[in-house]
């Protein structure tokens, strides 16, 4: 690995470190601040390593920048698919069906691939319960469940910026 | 305004418990490890993700509120990862998965 990426590696672990830091304590004095960047220094050049793997390279300011936009919609998909699960779980019927369906996606990469089953699992009437290469195997709760996957994997594409092959998208 | 506060706060808190109280419902009343992962998982997610909200806006803007970002966070992805978990180890372990009536049980090796 080039040096420079090591060293951006580094200041990145660091700032999220530091950021954390600052949440948990809580306080903008100065000896904590000094306290705090020294640690977070220390830590930082140690396990980088270790956690540098957690920052992927697709990690770029302008996903940082759609990921509040992507976690609304995330939130009002999960909204919506959770009061479905709770109309099931309070019908007494207890209308399900579910069946493990097979789902290829075309997302590249572990990252996008991780933060769509993460989003599949999060999303209510389906968890993915494999995840092997480019091939998920889903459990849904009902048949119809199965079809929001084509749009969550819509949403994810769009938070990394990655185009289907041979489709020509209108928005960048 | 403080009164309007404590409402918001305290609906958005019944809203959380009462999707606790559908999730476990749910998780008693699914057949088989796959569908209670369902319930589980998801009921839970917004109902304490609701009730962290309704403290969000109990709190204001304090550095409180960060934290309670930072533990939403963390649920939503430890919940995931976890449910992810149980369903891979019962598919590896062949655990067959419920069917309705009539039709017959899954092999455990996907559809």
């Amino acid at each position: 690995m080039a040096t420079g990426n090591g060293v951006r590696r580094k200041l990145l672990l660091l700032i999220v470190l530091f950021a954390f830091w600052m949440v948990f304590t809580a306080s903008l004095a100065w000896h904590e601040l000094v306290l705090g960047a020294v640690s977070c220094a220390l830590v930082a050049a140690m396990t980088v390593s270790l956690l540098g793997r957690a920052l992927d390279p697709r990690i770029t300011p302008a996903v940082l920048l759609r990921l509040p936009v992507f976690m609304l919609r995330l939130t009002w998909e999960i909204i919506k698919a959770n009061y479905d699960v709770a109309k099931i779980i309070l019908n007494p019927k207890l209308p399900i069906d579910p069946r493990i369906v097979e789902y290829r996606t075309y997302l590249p990469d572990d990252l996008p691939r991780t933060v769509f089953s993460d989003s599949i699992t999060l999303t209510p009437g389906t968890v993915t319960v494999e995840l092997e290469g480019n091939r998920l195997n889903v459990h849904c709760l009902c048949p119809y469940h199965e079809e929001g996957l084509a749009g969550l994997e819509k949403m994810v594409a769009w938070l990394f910026g990655i185009r289907k092959e041979g489709e020509v998208t209108a928005d960048g | 305004m403080s009164a309007a506060r404590d409402i918001v706060a305290g609906a958005l808190c019944c809203i959380g418990t009462f999707f606790f109280l559908v999730g476990t419902t749910g998780l008693l009343r699914m057949p088989d490890v796959f569908t209670r992962l369902h319930p589980s998982t998801k009921c839970d997610t917004l109902g304490a993700c609701s009730v962290i909200v309704g403290m969000a806006v109990y709190s204001g803007w304090s550095w409180e509120l960060c934290k309670l970002v930072v533990i939403a966070c963390f649920l939503l992805l430890s919940s995931a990862t976890c449910g992810h978990a149980i369903g891979r180890s019962a598919l590896r372990r062949n655990i067959p998965y419920w069917r309705r009536q009539g039709k017959e049980t899954g092999d455990g090796n996907g559809a």
